[in-house]
Protein backbone atom coordinates (compact mmCIF):
# COMPACT_ATOMS: atom_id res chain seq x y z
CA UNK A 1 0.00 0.00 0.00
CA UNK A 2 1.63 3.58 -0.82
CA UNK A 3 0.01 6.49 0.61
CA UNK A 4 0.21 10.25 0.02
CA UNK A 5 3.19 11.94 1.49
CA UNK A 6 5.09 9.13 1.42
CA UNK A 7 8.35 9.09 -1.17
CA UNK A 8 7.63 6.66 -3.94
CA UNK A 9 10.64 7.25 -6.49
CA UNK A 10 12.90 8.55 -4.02
CA UNK A 11 12.15 6.02 -1.61
CA UNK A 12 15.27 3.72 -2.43
CA UNK A 13 17.62 6.51 -3.05
CA UNK A 14 17.97 7.56 0.37
CA UNK A 15 17.87 3.88 1.79
CA UNK A 16 20.25 1.96 -0.84
CA UNK A 17 23.59 1.21 0.44
CA UNK A 18 24.61 0.37 -3.33
CA UNK A 19 22.50 1.58 -6.14
CA UNK A 20 23.69 -1.11 -8.22
CA UNK A 21 23.10 -4.09 -6.25
CA UNK A 22 20.24 -6.03 -7.51
CA UNK A 23 19.76 -8.48 -4.35
CA UNK A 24 19.25 -4.44 -2.43
CA UNK A 25 17.11 -3.07 -4.81
CA UNK A 26 14.34 -6.16 -4.59
CA UNK A 27 14.79 -5.78 -0.86
CA UNK A 28 13.10 -2.40 -1.37
CA UNK A 29 10.17 -4.53 -3.80
CA UNK A 30 12.41 -4.07 -7.13
CA UNK A 31 11.76 -5.89 -9.82
CA UNK A 32 7.87 -6.50 -8.39
CA UNK A 33 6.41 -4.18 -11.43
CA UNK A 34 7.86 -6.47 -13.79
CA UNK A 35 7.23 -9.51 -12.21
CA UNK A 36 3.59 -8.62 -12.21
CA UNK A 37 3.62 -7.11 -15.68
CA UNK A 38 5.08 -10.72 -17.16
CA UNK A 39 1.66 -11.79 -15.49
CA UNK A 40 -0.80 -9.71 -16.96
CA UNK A 41 -2.44 -9.49 -20.14
CA UNK A 42 -0.23 -6.86 -22.39
CA UNK A 43 -4.15 -4.69 -22.73
CA UNK A 44 -4.13 -4.67 -19.10
CA UNK A 45 -0.75 -3.35 -19.09
CA UNK A 46 -1.99 -0.75 -20.87
CA UNK A 47 -5.12 -0.17 -19.06
CA UNK A 48 -3.35 0.55 -15.99
CA UNK A 49 -1.17 2.68 -17.45
CA UNK A 50 -4.34 4.89 -18.30
CA UNK A 51 -5.82 4.57 -15.41
CA UNK A 52 -2.65 5.90 -13.65
CA UNK A 53 -2.73 9.28 -15.54
CA UNK A 54 1.05 9.19 -15.83
CA UNK A 55 2.21 12.52 -17.58
CA UNK A 56 5.10 12.30 -19.46
CA UNK A 57 8.01 13.82 -16.77
CA UNK A 58 10.13 15.59 -19.50
CA UNK A 59 8.27 18.30 -19.83
CA UNK A 60 5.84 17.95 -22.27
CA UNK A 61 2.84 16.04 -20.27
CA UNK A 62 1.68 14.32 -22.75
CA UNK A 63 0.01 11.35 -20.72
CA UNK A 64 1.79 8.36 -21.33
CA UNK A 65 -0.68 5.62 -21.67
CA UNK A 66 -1.92 7.38 -24.53
CA UNK A 67 1.73 7.41 -26.27
CA UNK A 68 2.51 3.75 -25.51
CA UNK A 69 -0.86 2.48 -26.51
CA UNK A 70 0.19 4.97 -29.78
CA UNK A 71 3.48 2.25 -30.10
CA UNK A 72 1.36 -0.71 -29.12
CA UNK A 73 -0.72 -0.02 -32.05
CA UNK A 74 1.98 0.68 -34.67
CA UNK A 75 2.82 -1.15 -37.11
CA UNK A 76 6.33 -2.87 -37.50
CA UNK A 77 8.63 -5.90 -36.08
CA UNK A 78 11.22 -3.78 -34.40
CA UNK A 79 10.32 -1.77 -32.16
CA UNK A 80 13.05 0.54 -29.90
CA UNK A 81 13.04 1.88 -26.05
CA UNK A 82 14.60 5.32 -25.92
CA UNK A 83 15.05 6.60 -22.61
CA UNK A 84 15.71 10.40 -22.83
CA UNK A 85 18.43 11.16 -20.26
CA UNK A 86 20.07 14.51 -22.08
CA UNK A 87 18.86 16.34 -18.73
CA UNK A 88 19.96 19.89 -19.50
CA UNK A 89 17.43 22.05 -18.88
CA UNK A 90 18.80 24.59 -16.38
CA UNK A 91 17.40 24.36 -13.03
CA UNK A 92 16.76 20.53 -13.05
CA UNK A 93 18.76 18.11 -11.80
CA UNK A 94 16.35 15.38 -10.43
CA UNK A 95 17.18 12.56 -13.50
CA UNK A 96 21.20 12.68 -12.52
CA UNK A 97 19.53 11.52 -9.10
CA UNK A 98 17.84 8.30 -10.09
CA UNK A 99 20.42 7.72 -12.89
CA UNK A 100 22.59 7.68 -9.82
CA UNK A 101 21.36 6.29 -7.02
CA UNK A 102 18.26 4.18 -8.27
CA UNK A 103 19.31 2.92 -11.54
CA UNK A 104 17.89 -0.06 -11.69
CA UNK A 105 14.22 1.41 -11.28
CA UNK A 106 14.91 2.97 -14.67
CA UNK A 107 16.11 -0.19 -15.82
CA UNK A 108 12.88 -1.88 -14.56
CA UNK A 109 10.64 0.93 -16.34
CA UNK A 110 12.44 -0.08 -19.41
CA UNK A 111 12.11 -3.59 -19.12
CA UNK A 112 9.10 -3.76 -19.30
CA UNK A 113 8.26 -1.41 -21.97
CA UNK A 114 10.60 -4.36 -23.98
CA UNK A 115 8.55 -6.85 -22.40
CA UNK A 116 5.09 -4.77 -23.58
CA UNK A 117 6.40 -4.15 -27.08
CA UNK A 118 8.55 -7.33 -27.99
CA UNK A 119 11.33 -4.72 -28.24
CA UNK A 120 14.88 -6.27 -28.68
CA UNK A 121 17.12 -3.16 -28.19
CA UNK A 122 16.68 -0.44 -25.89
CA UNK A 123 19.02 2.81 -25.58
CA UNK A 124 19.25 5.32 -22.98
CA UNK A 125 20.82 8.73 -23.89
CA UNK A 126 22.52 10.06 -21.32
CA UNK A 127 24.09 13.62 -21.57
CA UNK A 128 28.11 14.14 -21.77
CA UNK A 129 27.94 16.19 -18.60
CA UNK A 130 27.17 12.75 -16.52
CA UNK A 131 30.02 11.17 -17.23
CA UNK A 132 30.36 9.54 -13.65
CA UNK A 133 26.95 8.55 -13.79
CA UNK A 134 26.90 6.31 -17.37
CA UNK A 135 29.80 4.44 -15.45
CA UNK A 136 27.52 3.93 -12.49
CA UNK A 137 24.41 2.89 -14.67
CA UNK A 138 26.91 0.45 -17.00
CA UNK A 139 27.28 -1.11 -13.58
CA UNK A 140 23.54 -1.57 -13.04
CA UNK A 141 22.89 -2.53 -16.34
CA UNK A 142 25.71 -5.37 -16.23
CA UNK A 143 24.37 -6.77 -12.70
CA UNK A 144 20.52 -6.50 -14.04
CA UNK A 145 22.07 -8.68 -16.95
CA UNK A 146 23.98 -11.20 -14.37
CA UNK A 147 20.81 -11.61 -12.64
CA UNK A 148 18.78 -12.47 -15.51
CA UNK A 149 16.47 -9.40 -16.24
CA UNK A 150 18.25 -8.41 -19.09
CA UNK A 151 20.01 -10.75 -22.30
CA UNK A 152 18.77 -13.67 -23.40
CA UNK A 153 15.26 -15.65 -22.32
CA UNK A 154 14.60 -12.81 -19.65
CA UNK A 155 12.63 -14.35 -16.88
CA UNK A 156 12.96 -17.79 -18.20
CA UNK A 157 10.24 -16.52 -21.23
CA UNK A 158 11.37 -18.06 -24.29
CA UNK A 159 12.33 -15.39 -27.17
CA UNK A 160 12.28 -12.00 -24.60
CA UNK A 161 15.78 -11.00 -25.94
CA UNK A 162 16.04 -7.63 -24.39
CA UNK A 163 19.30 -5.35 -23.99
CA UNK A 164 19.82 -1.70 -23.31
CA UNK A 165 23.36 0.34 -24.35
CA UNK A 166 24.23 3.60 -23.26
CA UNK A 167 24.68 6.59 -25.57
CA UNK A 168 26.63 9.77 -24.07
CA UNK A 169 25.16 12.80 -25.45
CA UNK A 170 28.13 15.40 -25.89
CA UNK A 171 26.97 18.83 -24.60
CA UNK A 172 24.02 20.04 -27.08
CA UNK A 173 20.80 21.39 -25.34
CA UNK A 174 18.75 19.99 -28.62
CA UNK A 175 19.51 16.60 -28.35
CA UNK A 176 16.79 16.61 -25.32
CA UNK A 177 14.27 17.39 -28.10
CA UNK A 178 13.34 13.75 -28.86
CA UNK A 179 14.15 13.56 -32.92
CA UNK A 180 17.26 14.95 -32.22
CA UNK A 181 17.84 12.41 -29.84
CA UNK A 182 17.26 9.97 -32.15
CA UNK A 183 19.56 11.21 -34.84
CA UNK A 184 22.55 11.32 -32.17
CA UNK A 185 21.47 7.83 -31.28
CA UNK A 186 22.17 7.42 -35.05
CA UNK A 187 25.64 8.62 -34.86
CA UNK A 188 24.56 12.23 -36.56
CA UNK A 189 24.44 15.50 -35.35
CA UNK A 190 21.44 16.45 -32.96
CA UNK A 191 19.75 18.23 -35.08
CA UNK A 192 15.53 17.59 -34.77
CA UNK A 193 13.62 15.96 -37.93
CA UNK A 194 10.31 17.24 -39.49
CA UNK A 195 7.28 15.89 -37.60
CA UNK A 196 4.73 14.01 -38.62
CA UNK A 197 5.61 11.55 -38.90
CA UNK A 198 5.47 10.43 -35.33
CA UNK A 199 8.28 8.81 -33.54
CA UNK A 200 6.03 6.33 -32.40
CA UNK A 201 5.42 5.67 -36.35
CA UNK A 202 8.88 6.22 -37.86
CA UNK A 203 11.35 6.87 -35.52
CA UNK A 204 14.91 5.06 -34.45
CA UNK A 205 16.71 3.93 -37.71
CA UNK A 206 12.88 4.84 -39.20
CA UNK A 207 11.20 2.25 -37.03
CA UNK A 208 8.24 2.67 -34.08
CA UNK A 209 10.38 4.18 -31.21
CA UNK A 210 9.12 5.06 -27.81
CA UNK A 211 11.08 7.88 -26.24
CA UNK A 212 10.42 8.72 -22.49
CA UNK A 213 11.92 10.75 -19.92
CA UNK A 214 14.32 8.93 -16.85
CA UNK A 215 11.41 9.99 -14.71
CA UNK A 216 8.54 8.70 -16.03
CA UNK A 217 10.21 5.11 -16.51
CA UNK A 218 10.86 5.10 -13.05
CA UNK A 219 7.64 5.65 -12.40
CA UNK A 220 6.35 2.47 -14.61
CA UNK A 221 7.57 -0.25 -12.00
CA UNK A 222 5.18 1.80 -8.98
CA UNK A 223 2.43 1.52 -10.94
CA UNK A 224 2.20 -2.26 -12.23
CA UNK A 225 3.20 -3.11 -8.56
CA UNK A 226 0.63 -0.67 -7.06
CA UNK A 227 -2.35 -0.45 -9.34
CA UNK A 228 -3.18 2.03 -11.76
CA UNK A 229 -5.69 3.37 -9.67
CA UNK A 230 -3.34 3.96 -6.64
CA UNK A 231 -0.72 5.40 -8.24
CA UNK A 232 -3.18 7.64 -9.64
CA UNK A 233 -4.52 8.96 -6.03
CA UNK A 234 -1.30 10.10 -5.34
CA UNK A 235 -1.19 13.33 -7.69
CA UNK A 236 -4.35 15.16 -9.00
CA UNK A 237 -7.58 14.76 -11.21
CA UNK A 238 -5.31 15.88 -14.44
CA UNK A 239 -1.81 14.13 -13.61
CA UNK A 240 -1.18 11.12 -11.16
CA UNK A 241 1.43 10.13 -8.96
CA UNK A 242 3.87 11.97 -7.51
CA UNK A 243 6.66 14.53 -8.95
CA UNK A 244 10.08 15.29 -8.42
CA UNK A 245 10.82 18.77 -7.94
CA UNK A 246 14.22 20.68 -8.37
CA UNK A 247 14.42 23.55 -5.60
CA UNK A 248 17.24 26.87 -6.86
CA UNK A 249 17.89 29.73 -7.05
CA UNK A 250 17.51 32.52 -3.65
CA UNK A 251 15.68 29.69 -1.70
CA UNK A 252 17.30 28.17 1.54
CA UNK A 253 16.83 25.12 0.77
CA UNK A 254 17.72 24.32 -2.39
CA UNK A 255 17.93 20.62 -3.60
CA UNK A 256 15.79 17.65 -4.92
CA UNK A 257 12.43 16.95 -3.35
CA UNK A 258 9.78 14.43 -4.20
CA UNK A 259 5.91 15.92 -3.75
CA UNK A 260 2.32 14.48 -4.63
CA UNK A 261 1.00 16.61 -7.46
CA UNK A 262 -1.35 18.85 -5.54
CA UNK A 263 0.72 20.14 -2.75
CA UNK A 264 0.13 24.25 -2.29
CA UNK A 265 3.16 26.32 -3.48
CA UNK A 266 3.42 28.31 -0.58
CA UNK A 267 4.38 25.05 1.39
CA UNK A 268 7.53 24.30 -1.39
CA UNK A 269 8.46 27.66 -0.94
CA UNK A 270 8.23 28.18 2.49
CA UNK A 271 7.78 25.27 4.87
CA UNK A 272 10.92 23.98 6.50
CA UNK A 273 10.23 20.85 5.02
CA UNK A 274 10.86 22.40 1.22
CA UNK A 275 12.14 25.38 0.37
CA UNK A 276 11.97 27.60 3.80
CA UNK A 277 12.07 31.16 2.27
CA UNK A 278 14.30 33.17 0.65
CA UNK A 279 18.12 32.56 1.17
CA UNK A 280 19.29 36.34 0.53
CA UNK A 281 16.57 37.72 3.64
CA UNK A 282 14.98 39.65 0.53
CA UNK A 283 11.76 39.27 -0.20
CA UNK A 284 10.78 36.12 -3.44
CA UNK A 285 9.64 37.89 -6.35
CA UNK A 286 9.06 35.38 -9.24
CA UNK A 287 9.47 31.69 -10.61
CA UNK A 288 10.42 30.23 -13.56
CA UNK A 289 8.62 27.00 -13.85
CA UNK A 290 10.24 24.07 -15.62
CA UNK A 291 13.35 25.04 -17.12
CA UNK A 292 14.97 27.93 -19.32
CA UNK A 293 11.34 26.97 -21.96
CA UNK A 294 8.93 27.11 -19.39
CA UNK A 295 7.08 30.04 -18.39
CA UNK A 296 7.61 32.78 -15.14
CA UNK A 297 4.95 33.57 -12.37
CA UNK A 298 5.12 36.57 -9.83
CA UNK A 299 5.02 34.99 -6.49
CA UNK A 300 2.42 37.82 -5.07
CA UNK A 301 0.22 36.08 -7.69
CA UNK A 302 0.81 32.86 -6.43
CA UNK A 303 -0.52 32.61 -2.95
CA UNK A 304 -3.30 30.47 -3.88
CA UNK A 305 -1.75 28.59 -6.16
CA UNK A 306 -1.62 24.48 -6.05
CA UNK A 307 1.46 23.03 -7.84
CA UNK A 308 -0.30 20.45 -10.07
CA UNK A 309 -0.84 20.05 -13.66
CA UNK A 310 -3.97 21.98 -13.86
CA UNK A 311 -3.10 24.07 -10.77
CA UNK A 312 -0.80 25.74 -12.80
CA UNK A 313 -2.43 25.91 -16.09
CA UNK A 314 -4.70 27.89 -14.33
CA UNK A 315 -2.31 30.48 -13.61
CA UNK A 316 -0.75 29.95 -17.15
CA UNK A 317 2.01 27.93 -16.21
CA UNK A 318 3.73 24.82 -16.12
CA UNK A 319 5.45 22.20 -14.65
CA UNK A 320 7.82 21.02 -17.09
CA UNK A 321 10.50 19.09 -16.09
CA UNK A 322 9.63 20.41 -12.50
CA UNK A 323 12.65 22.81 -12.30
CA UNK A 324 11.33 25.71 -9.79
CA UNK A 325 14.12 28.83 -9.92
CA UNK A 326 13.08 31.20 -7.21
CA UNK A 327 14.86 34.60 -7.71
CA UNK A 328 14.31 37.95 -5.04
CA UNK A 329 13.63 41.41 -5.03
CA UNK A 330 16.55 42.35 -6.21
CA UNK A 331 16.90 40.70 -9.40
CA UNK A 332 15.64 42.59 -12.89
CA UNK A 333 13.30 40.65 -14.95
CA UNK A 334 15.04 41.88 -17.92
CA UNK A 335 18.04 40.65 -16.92
CA UNK A 336 17.20 37.09 -16.03
CA UNK A 337 15.68 36.82 -19.33
CA UNK A 338 18.77 38.20 -21.43
CA UNK A 339 20.52 35.61 -19.85
CA UNK A 340 17.53 33.48 -20.81
CA UNK A 341 17.92 34.64 -24.17
CA UNK A 342 21.76 33.81 -24.58
CA UNK A 343 21.12 30.50 -23.61
CA UNK A 344 18.84 30.04 -26.48
CA UNK A 345 20.92 31.85 -28.82
CA UNK A 346 23.72 29.54 -27.89
CA UNK A 347 21.53 26.25 -28.22
CA UNK A 348 19.30 26.80 -31.09
CA UNK A 349 20.82 23.68 -33.68
CA UNK A 350 20.79 26.50 -36.50
CA UNK A 351 18.53 23.64 -38.99
CA UNK A 352 16.09 26.16 -39.11
CA UNK A 353 16.20 29.99 -39.90
CA UNK A 354 13.17 31.46 -37.67
CA UNK A 355 15.16 29.63 -34.52
CA UNK A 356 18.65 30.55 -35.55
CA UNK A 357 18.08 34.09 -36.73
CA UNK A 358 14.97 34.67 -33.98
CA UNK A 359 16.80 33.75 -31.10
CA UNK A 360 19.46 35.97 -31.91
CA UNK A 361 17.22 39.11 -32.21
CA UNK A 362 15.43 38.19 -29.61
CA UNK A 363 18.66 38.21 -27.13
CA UNK A 364 19.72 41.53 -28.78
CA UNK A 365 16.06 43.19 -27.97
CA UNK A 366 16.27 41.98 -24.88
CA UNK A 367 20.09 43.60 -24.55
CA UNK A 368 18.60 46.83 -25.82
CA UNK A 369 16.38 47.06 -22.74
CA UNK A 370 18.65 45.92 -20.34
CA UNK A 371 20.85 48.61 -21.55
CA UNK A 372 18.32 51.32 -21.32
CA UNK A 373 18.89 51.51 -25.26
CA UNK A 374 16.00 50.46 -26.48
CA UNK A 375 14.01 52.82 -28.37
CA UNK A 376 10.15 53.25 -28.89
CA UNK A 377 8.94 50.67 -30.90
CA UNK A 378 11.01 48.04 -29.15
CA UNK A 379 8.54 46.67 -27.50
CA UNK A 380 5.86 45.62 -30.49
CA UNK A 381 9.00 44.46 -32.16
CA UNK A 382 10.08 42.09 -29.58
CA UNK A 383 5.94 41.03 -29.15
CA UNK A 384 6.33 40.72 -33.04
CA UNK A 385 9.20 38.49 -32.75
CA UNK A 386 8.80 36.44 -30.14
CA UNK A 387 5.32 35.16 -31.90
CA UNK A 388 7.11 34.52 -35.32
CA UNK A 389 9.98 32.30 -33.42
CA UNK A 390 7.04 30.35 -31.63
CA UNK A 391 4.94 29.91 -35.00
CA UNK A 392 7.77 29.53 -37.07
CA UNK A 393 10.08 27.57 -35.80
CA UNK A 394 10.45 23.65 -36.38
CA UNK A 395 10.70 22.01 -32.96
CA UNK A 396 10.25 22.42 -28.99
CA UNK A 397 12.71 24.76 -28.92
CA UNK A 398 11.91 27.47 -31.03
CA UNK A 399 8.31 27.09 -30.45
CA UNK A 400 8.90 27.59 -26.32
CA UNK A 401 11.60 30.71 -26.25
CA UNK A 402 8.91 32.93 -25.57
CA UNK A 403 7.13 31.50 -22.73
CA UNK A 404 9.57 33.35 -20.39
CA UNK A 405 9.62 36.23 -22.21
CA UNK A 406 5.81 36.72 -22.55
CA UNK A 407 5.31 36.12 -19.19
CA UNK A 408 8.03 38.35 -17.84
CA UNK A 409 6.54 41.23 -20.04
CA UNK A 410 3.05 40.36 -18.77
CA UNK A 411 4.00 40.80 -15.45
CA UNK A 412 6.72 43.30 -15.31
CA UNK A 413 6.20 45.65 -17.97
CA UNK A 414 7.40 48.55 -16.09
CA UNK A 415 10.75 46.97 -16.48
CA UNK A 416 10.44 46.62 -19.98
CA UNK A 417 9.09 50.03 -19.94
CA UNK A 418 12.31 51.45 -18.22
CA UNK A 419 14.32 50.15 -20.63
CA UNK A 420 13.25 52.38 -23.10
CA UNK A 421 15.34 55.42 -24.16
CA UNK A 422 12.18 58.15 -24.52
CA UNK A 423 14.88 60.98 -25.61
CA UNK A 424 14.92 59.37 -29.09
CA UNK A 425 12.63 60.15 -31.70
CA UNK A 426 10.15 57.17 -32.27
CA UNK A 427 10.82 55.20 -35.12
CA UNK A 428 8.09 55.24 -37.87
CA UNK A 429 6.98 51.75 -39.55
CA UNK A 430 9.43 48.98 -40.42
CA UNK A 431 7.79 46.85 -37.70
CA UNK A 432 9.14 43.41 -38.91
CA UNK B 1 49.34 13.13 -18.06
CA UNK B 2 50.27 12.28 -21.50
CA UNK B 3 48.82 11.81 -24.83
CA UNK B 4 47.06 8.33 -25.88
CA UNK B 5 49.38 6.20 -27.89
CA UNK B 6 47.64 4.77 -31.49
CA UNK B 7 47.04 1.68 -29.50
CA UNK B 8 45.15 2.94 -26.69
CA UNK B 9 43.17 5.21 -28.71
CA UNK B 10 42.37 1.48 -30.67
CA UNK B 11 41.29 0.45 -27.68
CA UNK B 12 38.94 2.97 -26.85
CA UNK B 13 37.41 2.94 -30.35
CA UNK B 14 36.69 -1.11 -29.98
CA UNK B 15 35.67 -1.60 -26.19
CA UNK B 16 32.67 0.69 -28.34
CA UNK B 17 32.77 -2.09 -30.26
CA UNK B 18 33.44 0.10 -33.54
CA UNK B 19 30.07 1.18 -33.27
CA UNK B 20 29.15 4.20 -34.84
CA UNK B 21 25.96 4.86 -32.47
CA UNK B 22 28.71 5.28 -29.59
CA UNK B 23 30.61 7.81 -31.88
CA UNK B 24 30.25 10.41 -28.69
CA UNK B 25 31.38 7.91 -25.84
CA UNK B 26 34.34 7.11 -28.06
CA UNK B 27 35.41 10.76 -28.50
CA UNK B 28 34.35 12.28 -25.54
CA UNK B 29 36.84 9.15 -24.06
CA UNK B 30 39.73 9.95 -26.45
CA UNK B 31 39.39 13.78 -25.63
CA UNK B 32 39.30 13.14 -21.65
CA UNK B 33 42.43 10.92 -21.88
CA UNK B 34 44.84 13.18 -24.13
CA UNK B 35 46.52 16.01 -22.11
CA UNK B 36 46.30 18.75 -24.76
CA UNK B 37 41.69 18.55 -24.30
CA UNK B 38 41.32 17.70 -28.19
CA UNK B 39 40.72 15.48 -31.36
CA UNK B 40 43.31 16.08 -33.50
CA UNK B 41 43.00 15.34 -37.28
CA UNK B 42 44.64 12.03 -37.20
CA UNK B 43 42.40 11.18 -34.03
CA UNK B 44 39.06 11.93 -36.08
CA UNK B 45 41.16 10.03 -39.54
CA UNK B 46 41.25 7.02 -37.48
CA UNK B 47 38.05 7.21 -35.61
CA UNK B 48 36.13 7.46 -39.43
CA UNK B 49 38.55 4.74 -40.44
CA UNK B 50 37.10 2.79 -37.77
CA UNK B 51 33.53 3.77 -38.01
CA UNK B 52 33.68 3.62 -41.62
CA UNK B 53 32.19 7.28 -41.86
CA UNK B 54 34.24 10.19 -43.40
CA UNK B 55 36.44 12.42 -42.01
CA UNK B 56 33.72 15.38 -42.76
CA UNK B 57 31.21 13.49 -40.59
CA UNK B 58 33.58 13.38 -38.06
CA UNK B 59 34.26 16.92 -38.05
CA UNK B 60 30.13 17.34 -38.43
CA UNK B 61 30.12 15.65 -35.24
CA UNK B 62 33.29 17.35 -33.41
CA UNK B 63 31.73 21.10 -34.39
CA UNK B 64 28.30 20.21 -33.18
CA UNK B 65 28.37 19.39 -29.73
CA UNK B 66 29.93 21.52 -27.39
CA UNK B 67 31.89 19.00 -25.40
CA UNK B 68 34.14 18.00 -28.34
CA UNK B 69 36.90 20.41 -28.89
CA UNK B 70 39.05 20.77 -32.43
CA UNK B 71 41.81 23.05 -30.73
CA UNK B 72 44.46 22.37 -28.14
CA UNK B 73 43.17 23.18 -24.81
CA UNK B 74 44.47 24.50 -21.44
CA UNK B 75 45.57 21.77 -19.09
CA UNK B 76 43.05 22.88 -16.70
CA UNK B 77 39.68 24.57 -18.41
CA UNK B 78 37.23 25.84 -15.71
CA UNK B 79 34.13 26.08 -16.72
CA UNK B 80 31.35 28.67 -15.12
CA UNK B 81 27.61 27.74 -15.63
CA UNK B 82 26.08 30.89 -17.00
CA UNK B 83 22.80 29.76 -16.47
CA UNK B 84 20.15 31.71 -14.33
CA UNK B 85 20.26 29.48 -11.46
CA UNK B 86 24.33 29.54 -11.39
CA UNK B 87 24.57 32.90 -12.61
CA UNK B 88 22.25 34.66 -10.18
CA UNK B 89 23.41 32.60 -6.78
CA UNK B 90 27.08 34.21 -7.18
CA UNK B 91 27.77 33.13 -10.65
CA UNK B 92 29.33 36.26 -11.86
CA UNK B 93 31.63 36.60 -9.04
CA UNK B 94 33.08 33.43 -10.40
CA UNK B 95 34.43 34.96 -13.61
CA UNK B 96 35.56 38.35 -12.12
CA UNK B 97 37.53 36.37 -9.54
CA UNK B 98 39.20 34.05 -12.39
CA UNK B 99 39.93 37.29 -14.70
CA UNK B 100 41.47 38.57 -11.29
CA UNK B 101 43.93 35.83 -10.45
CA UNK B 102 44.40 34.80 -14.32
CA UNK B 103 45.14 37.66 -15.76
CA UNK B 104 43.36 36.50 -18.58
CA UNK B 105 40.05 37.55 -20.19
CA UNK B 106 37.66 34.09 -20.91
CA UNK B 107 38.17 31.40 -23.58
CA UNK B 108 42.07 32.55 -23.33
CA UNK B 109 44.75 30.29 -22.17
CA UNK B 110 47.02 31.62 -19.62
CA UNK B 111 50.80 31.66 -21.07
CA UNK B 112 51.97 28.78 -18.72
CA UNK B 113 49.07 26.82 -20.89
CA UNK B 114 47.77 25.61 -17.06
CA UNK B 115 44.89 27.56 -17.00
CA UNK B 116 41.57 28.74 -19.45
CA UNK B 117 38.13 29.45 -17.68
CA UNK B 118 34.68 30.02 -20.28
CA UNK B 119 31.07 29.91 -19.70
CA UNK B 120 28.97 27.09 -20.00
CA UNK B 121 25.18 26.22 -20.36
CA UNK B 122 23.63 23.67 -17.48
CA UNK B 123 26.16 21.35 -15.82
CA UNK B 124 22.95 19.91 -13.16
CA UNK B 125 24.11 20.78 -10.44
CA UNK B 126 21.70 24.37 -9.95
CA UNK B 127 21.40 23.06 -6.43
CA UNK B 128 24.99 23.45 -5.54
CA UNK B 129 25.72 26.78 -7.59
CA UNK B 130 27.84 28.51 -7.99
CA UNK B 131 29.81 25.99 -9.63
CA UNK B 132 32.76 25.21 -11.76
CA UNK B 133 33.85 22.36 -13.05
CA UNK B 134 37.02 20.97 -14.49
CA UNK B 135 36.30 17.75 -16.81
CA UNK B 136 33.84 15.39 -14.94
CA UNK B 137 34.41 16.55 -11.34
CA UNK B 138 32.07 19.60 -10.32
CA UNK B 139 33.52 22.51 -7.53
CA UNK B 140 30.24 23.26 -5.96
CA UNK B 141 28.83 25.95 -3.82
CA UNK B 142 31.95 28.46 -4.40
CA UNK B 143 32.70 31.45 -2.64
CA UNK B 144 36.16 33.44 -3.38
CA UNK B 145 37.86 32.54 -1.06
CA UNK B 146 37.62 29.42 -2.78
CA UNK B 147 38.41 29.78 -6.05
CA UNK B 148 41.71 30.95 -4.45
CA UNK B 149 42.24 28.25 -2.94
CA UNK B 150 41.24 25.66 -6.25
CA UNK B 151 43.56 27.71 -8.33
CA UNK B 152 46.02 27.06 -6.24
CA UNK B 153 45.49 23.64 -5.47
CA UNK B 154 45.60 22.93 -9.10
CA UNK B 155 48.97 25.01 -9.23
CA UNK B 156 50.64 23.09 -6.71
CA UNK B 157 49.22 19.06 -8.44
CA UNK B 158 46.54 18.50 -5.82
CA UNK B 159 44.58 16.76 -8.48
CA UNK B 160 46.18 14.49 -10.38
CA UNK B 161 43.49 13.11 -11.75
CA UNK B 162 42.29 15.96 -13.58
Amino acid sequence: MIKRNQPVLLERVNKMRQATNVGEYQEYQGFSGLLKAIEMDKEAILDELDLAHLRGRGGAAFPLGKKWRHLYGAKGDTKYIVCNADEGEPGTFKDKVLLKHDPLSVIEGMVIAGYLFSAKAGYIYMRGEYLGIQKIFQEALDNAEKAGFLGENILGIPGFNYNITIISGAGAYVCGENSALLNSIEGKTGRPRVKPPHLADVGLYLQPTLVNNVESFAGIPVILREGGQAYRDLGTEDGGGTKLICLSGHIKNRGLYEVNLGTSLQDILYSEEYGGGTSTGRPLKFIHFGGQSGPIGAVQNLEDCIYSYEGLWDKDLSIGSGAIVVMDDQVSIVDYLVQVAAFFAHESCGKCTPCRLGTTRILELLTKFNNQTAVVGDLERLEKMLMHVTNLSACGLGQSVANPMKSGLAYFPEEFEAGIREAVTPVKGGLW
Amino acid sequence: MSSLSLSEKEAIILANDSDPQRILNMLIAIQYGSEEGYIDEATAQLVGDHLHLSQARVYEILSFYAILKTEPQAKYVLKICNSTPCLFTGGTMLAEVLETILEVPADEPTPDGLFMYHSIPCIGACDKGPVIKIKDTVFADLTEAKVYQLIDDLQRGCYQEL
